[in-house]
């Protein structure tokens, strides 16, 4: 059975949840004001997505 | 004429330099503004956010603490593996730079991971990376309390 303070987390969740921490973290260190703070905290939480899941497809072929 | 002033009264009101230094104060407050932001540092680095916090960026100070907390929590979690000093190869010592940078919460995430890493397992794995992000995010967020207080950023 698995500890309460363990976690077992699907690649993708793995993903997210370090691709919201860094880009808040990023957001708030490199930006000022609201506004801004959330628009690049969004763009920045898309492109690590998108990119995340774009380094997968590309490297797909080679699992197999 | 009535209206001109004399030469000489209009001189007089001038004042003359005083006799200290001109650069003295200046390197003397650049030298304690240097060493004030090198505290800074060393006091961000050993408590995410504290840095920030001193310098009263509150919300700077609340985020860098609540994502290196969580990426700490979650690494040692994941049963991330956190390198130690006697690592065999340049990775292991990179790494422990890396898990070092989280400054006190490196040994949270020893504290945490009670029953030691498991990275047979690609869980184990993202929890090495995502301690090792902690490590570095922290030594980020020092290096900008640092330039703040340097007055170099704003």
């Amino acid at each position: 059975m698995m500890p309460a303070h363990e976690f077992k987390l699907s690649h993708f969740q793995a993903m997210v949840i370090f691709a919201l921490l860094i880009s808040i973290a990023f957001g708030f260190l490199s930006r000022r004001g609201a506004y801004q703070r959330a628009r690049y905290i969004l763009w920045s939480f898309i492109l690590f997505l998108i990119i995340g899941v774009g380094i997968g497809w590309v490297m797909y072929p080679f699992s197999h | 004429m009535p209206d001109e002033i004399p030469i000489a009264e209009s001189t007089t009101a001038v004042q003359v330099a005083p006799s200290a230094p001109p650069y003295s104060a200046t390197a003397k407050d650049r030298h304690r503004r240097d060493a004030l932001a090198l505290t800074i540092a060393a006091a961000a680095w050993f408590l995410p956010g504290l840095g920030h916090a001193l310098l009263k960026m509150w919300g700077r100070a609340l985020v860098c603490f609540s994502t290196v907390a969580l990426l700490v929590i979650l690494g040692a979690g994941m049963r991330g593996n956190i390198f130690s000093r006697n690592g065999e190869d340049a990775f292991a010592k990179l790494g422990y730079i890396a898990d070092l940078g989280a400054g006190s919460f490196y040994f949270v995430a020893q504290a945490l991971e009670i029953n030691g890493p498991d990275v047979s397992h690609a869980n184990g794995d993202y929890g090495t990376r995502l301690l090792a992000t902690a490590g570095v995010l922290n030594m980020l967020a020092a290096l900008h309390a640092y330039e703040v207080a340097r007055a170099r950023k704003a």
